[in-house]
């Protein structure tokens, strides 16, 4: 018999050509991403959606200024480069981390953590009104008349409503509801469904009957006329502050307490295979206790799903939402969102005036798809089963 | 008449990735008479069931794509078929077998009526023709109450019982070949024991000819009259079952041979095993595909890829030092 | 011989001979199957392990083998109580660093702090090497992970160990940041032992480890196993379906089918006279590397399939698919597993030595 070399370890490494550079969990993300192009561009779009709903009041101040001959109403001139350069910062970062596989989510998390925290400080213009409504004014022409139902022309690209408000600056402004209702929904849910649903699937027995129980119940319920009921009596409870009883905060917080069902039940089936896997019964062998193996282990194998459900949730929500102000139960007038404007908009639609419907209802649907999108590609580029390995 | 069934000459299958093209299977030449119970071995990735695809042409594009090469059978170039001709071949003329029955089957159906869907497709008989056919099919693989196990769906037969209905549907047609791929793996070992008879059996007693894909070389031992072994896209060693077993040219033959753990004896000491993994079929190294491996790998086993050539002991062998190496001294854990 | 003896009962706890680590009485295992979503009912149970008895000594390794379905992964998560045995006894009498015996343990009725001291001395390997690792974890920190959930050292000290155990198992120590999917199964497999080895166990369960892996891999693996059982003493259960790979590894063999032990004894022994018609069709299945050995060699093909553990069939479990069985004694009797031959022990009503091998 020859003789063999024992060092097994470099011979196989010089076999397998594994690379010096390890590859991380978020290259691969990355990369999958961007396999994925129809949710790259809903991801940009998504971007810009967001971007100008933070910015509206820059926009839409301007705008008016330059139409109306007016002062335009100043936001505080620090505050305005401050959130433009944090804006541009995060955007940018992000831009850089999709282009060059930037390692650690960490960069990413920031940006998008940035976008948000700076959408959720911009968004308080919604309730604080005095300052930027200018989606509100009606625009009056040289000799002092309102124009009214103006077509689409150069200085009002998306044309006038019947009152004469300016559709772009509305529009603009409409997605700041879209987008809280988005983000407010998106985080209780991920929250109230993520730990229901672990809990139900860790804790076999009487923890997982009543709380899948209490799920079903939340789920049984007919959500629009639940949402109509509850949104007509907000505003009526004194106890609640105010931001609560206008805009779209209120709502925002009543649909993602209503609408977290359908992600306990996967968040609950996930956990119910992986507390089945064998890493899982490795750290048991191992003598790790039941939050580590929730935490370390399981949690962050479901994350996926919690991901992708929760943007498909995100987007169903925008719609509730635009479907109750679109009925008169959501966020009330003046403060524009997109489906109180699809509903005058559809109101002056019949007359042959149909730029408000159009805009407001395209900037809806294309919203919504792009964050459907985004929970496809999402869930493609978080299924380690995609990986590509080695057989 | 040609004088072999299948005559597969330089096949080359490709298959495009986000890394680069996984040359699965890489310049494949052999030939099978009818009859002949060939079997395929190799580990996983080493592009035997990718052969196996390739000849059933399901290779699907974009993904795979066989790039070159002839598949001659019965006097016909399968690659030249239209989509609709392959089809008639595909289970008629052509039948293959899966490692795993229940993905085969469809869970909606009855095994009887997939049985004569199988049989409708490819014979010109009648419905209740092809009933007593799939009958008779279910009772040549000793399923016992064939008749009113006809009503029955997949999931009420067990693993070994699934694979019997496979092979059933795969002969019902009586094909000049069956593809075996893996057909025992998931099944337990008396399972096993079972399956190989009956295929045995069938296959001897209707001249079909075999094409066992399987790691296993126990499998093969008992089953097969030729064995080809095939490594990272090639076949480095080719021959009849005495040939590869008792007198292996290729050291990666010997190799597996001197990995295997043997039921018949008790060895002690260490397994004579292949050290190292498989290389990457996306940049094999250069010259032999085995090279890295090797024990014995000089240079010009680095510079150039050996081709399959004739051994002086008989078999064919892909290895510049087939002549010089006296393996059979060296073998450890094979007895003859 | 009588020190292999698979207890009926049990003895005192301090009467484990000083050569034994592990004794199970008396296993048994059950699956409730209910019905009802809010009053639950069971209405059944899968007899997954029905009464296994057993001894493994300290630096032995003992083969559990049986096909699918037969209980060797119960007994063995049993055994490690990632299941919870429904009755029975599993005594540890582990071994101190000086060498002296430690009083026995009962594993089966240890509380949660017992448990946790044990699990440093107990340690499995698994059979699927994708599935046992957590794909989200390093390698760094999956090897690390018995020692951070136990508290031994500081981060760097785990570190240090972690690229000593890579080292160990024959992977590169500079792998410690890399993910799983990064590695070939037969790589997997060598951080899962790894991590196994983390704590310095006494008594590693492998459950299946080289089934999922290729001959070559398989064999390297193997190779790996044991030298490692020389170089730390180890002691192993062995838990495999494949025939030839237990008979390569083990020092003693423990056939099992439908939760029950049927044979057990020295790895010779079994290979060459089985005595119970289980045993010598499961053998004789098993194919050879050799065309001529194989041409010869006669199969005792098995009728039908393995009834269901929620219903085993009364007597001898083996009755139904047994070319011996008599009506009105092997389904009526379950036949004992008794010492037919000094360290032999063989569950069957007639018993008789066939070579099949």
């Amino acid at each position: 018999m020859t003789e063999r070399p024992e060092s097994d370890a470099l011979v196989l490494d010089a076999a397998e050509g594994i690379s010096a550079e390890p590859i991380t969990q978020w290259d691969l993300f990355v990369t999958r991403l961007r396999r994925h192009r129809l949710a790259t561009i809903a991801f940009f779009y998504m971007a810009f959606i967001a971007y100008v709903a933070l910015m509206a009041p820059l926009f839409t101040c301007e705008k008016n200024d330059v139409f109306c001959g007016r002062q335009p109403v100043s936001m505080s001139f620090v505050t305005t480069v401050i959130m433009l350069i944090i804006a541009a910062g995060s955007l940018y970062l992000t831009y850089r981390s999709f282009r060059s596989g930037l390692r650690g989510a960490g960069v990413a998390l920031g940006a998008v953590g940035l976008v948000s925290v700076l959408f959720l400080v911009s968004s308080w213009g919604l309730v604080d009104i005095p300052h930027i409504n200018h989606y509100a004014d009606q625009l009056p022409d040289d000799s002092g008349r309102i124009l009214v139902n103006i077509a689409p022309r150069g200085s009002l690209p998306l044309g006038t409503d019947d009152l004469g408000r300016d559709v772009l600056s509305r529009v603009i402004h409409g997605g700041r509801a879209s987008l809280a209702v988005g983000i407010v929904v998106g985080s209780l849910v991920a929250l109230l469904g993520t730990v229901v649903g672990s809990l139900a699937g860790y804790y076999p027995g009487v923890v997982d009957q009543s709380l899948m129980r209490f799920t079903d119940l939340m789920l049984g319920l007919p959500l629009l006329p639940v949402a109509i009921v509850v949104g007509r009596v907000l505003p009526e409870l004194r106890f609640l502050p105010d931001f609560l009883k206008q805009g779209a905060w209120g709502i925002a917080v009543l649909l993602g307490v209503l609408v977290w069902g359908s992600l306990a039940r996967i968040v609950r089936a996930e956990f119910l295979s992986l507390r089945e896997k064998e890493f899982v019964e490795a750290a048991r062998a191992a003598g790790a206790n039941d939050r580590r193996i929730i935490f370390r282990h399981i949690l962050p194998n479901a994350i996926s799903p919690i991901i992708v459900q929760t943007t498909l949730v995100v987007g169903t929500a925008i719609i509730i939402e635009a479907a109750l102000s679109f009925l008169g139960f959501g966020v009330r007038p003046p403060i524009p969102t997109w489906g109180g404007m699809a509903s005058s908009g559809a109101a002056i639609a019949v007359r042959g005036f149909w730029w408000e419907l159009v805009f407001s209802a395209g900037a809806l649907i294309s919203t919504v798809l792009a964050i459907n999108f985004m929970g496809d590609g999402l869930r493609d580029a978080l299924d380690p089963t995609q990986t590509i390995e080695r057989k | 008449m040609a004088e072999h069934l299948l005559d597969v000459e330089d096949l080359r299958t490709y298959f495009s990735t986000e890394e680069g093209v996984v040359k699965a299977v890489d310049g494949v030449s052999f030939k099978v008479k009818a009859g002949e119970r060939r079997g395929v071995v190799g580990e996983s990735g080493c592009g035997k069931s990718v052969t196996a695809m390739s000849i059933m042409r399901l290779i699907e594009p974009p993904a795979g794509e066989i790039v070159t090469g002839t598949i001659q059978f019965d006097g016909r170039d399968l690659l030249k078929l239209s989509e609709a001709e392959m089809q008639d071949v595909r289970g008629g003329e052509i039948a293959m077998i899966f490692q795993d029955p229940m993905t085969a089957l469809n869970p909606v159906y009855t095994i009887g009526d997939q049985l004569i869907e199988t049989i409708l497709l490819h014979q010109d008989v009648s419905k209740s023709e092809a009933r007593n056919i799939a009958i008779t099919a279910l009772d040549d693989v000793q399923i016992p109450y064939a008749k009113n196990r006809m009503e029955d769906y997949p999931h009420q037969f067990s693993g070994g019982m699934r694979q019997r209905v496979m092979i059933a549907m795969g002969l019902s047609c009586e094909p000049k070949l069956l593809i075996a791929d893996e057909p025992t793996t998931a099944l337990d070992v008396t399972t096993q024991a079972q399956i190989m008879s009956l295929m045995l059996d069938l296959a001897e007693e209707r001249n079909t000819a075999v094409l066992l894909i399987t790691h296993d070389l126990g499998v093969v031992a008992g089953f097969c009259d030729t064995i080809q072994v095939m490594y990272a896209g090639t076949i480095v060693e080719r021959g009849t079952g005495d040939e590869i077993f008792y007198n292996p040219q290729h050291p990666y033959t010997w190799g597996l041979l001197g990995s295997m753990t043997r039921l018949d004896e008790s060895q002690q000491d260490r397994l004579n095993s292949v050290r190292g993994a498989p290389p990457s079929l996306i940049a094999p190294p250069r010259g032999c595909r085995f090279g890295p491996r090797c024990d014995f790998a000089t240079d010009i086993c680095r510079e150039a890829l050996p081709i399959l050539h004739q051994s002086q002991e008989g078999q064919k062998v892909a290895c510049h030092r087939a002549s010089e190496l006296d393996l059979k001294s060296l073998t450890v854990g094979v007895s003859s | 011989m009588t020190d292999t003896v698979p207890r009926a009962e049990t003895d005192e706890a301090g009467a484990l001979p000083e050569d034994v680590i592990l004794r199970v009485n008396h296993l048994v295992k059950e699956f409730p199957i209910n019905r009802g979503v809010f009053f639950k009912k069971q209405v059944g149970a899968v007899h997954a392990v029905s009464g296994v008895s057993f001894q493994v000594k300290r630096g032995e390794t003992v083969g559990l083998v049986g096909e699918s379905g037969c209980g060797k992964s119960t007994t063995a998560r049993s055994i490690l109580r990632l299941l919870e045995p429904t009755s029975g006894e599993v005594w540890f009498q582990g071994q101190s660093e000086d060498g002296t015996v430690d009083a026995p343990v009962d594993v089966a009725g240890a509380d949660r702090e017992i448990l946790r001291n044990l699990r440093r001395e107990l340690q499995i390997v698994f059979q699927d090497p994708y599935a046992s690792l957590n794909p989200r974890m390093t390698v760094a920190s999956i090897v690390a992970e018995p020692m951070t959930v136990h508290d031994i050292g500081t981060q760097a000290d785990r570190l240090e160990r972690v690229k000593h155990l890579l080292q160990i198992v024959g992977l590169s120590p500079e792998h410690t940041n890399r993910y799983p999917h990064e590695f070939s199964g037969g790589q997997r497999q060598r951080i899962g032992v790894a991590r196994a080895l983390a704590l310095n166990p006494q008594f590693m369960v492998l459950d299946e480890p080289v089934s999922a892996l290729d001959v070559s891999i398989q064999a390297q693996v193997l190779n790996l196993m044991q030298d490692l059982q020389d170089e730390f003493g180890l002691t192993y259960l062995f838990i495999a379906h494949d025939l030839s790979v237990v008979r390569h590894i083990s020092d003693r063999v423990a056939v099992m089918y439908l939760g029950k032990i049927v044979e057990m004894t020295d790895r010779d022994a079994l290979y060459d006279r089985p005595m119970h018609p289980y045993t010598h069709a499961l053998l004789s299945a098993v194919p050879i590397p050799d065309p001529s050995i194989e041409s010869t060699r006669k199969r005792i093909i098995l009728e039908g399939d393995i009834p269901s553990p929620s219903s085993p069939p009364p007597g001898c479990r083996f009755n139904t698919r047994c070319p011996k069985a008599e009506a009105g004694k092997c389904d009526v009797e379950e036949p004992p597993l008794s010492e037919l031959e000094p360290g032999h022990w063989v569950a069957c009503h007639f018993p008789e030595v066939v070579q099949v091998v």
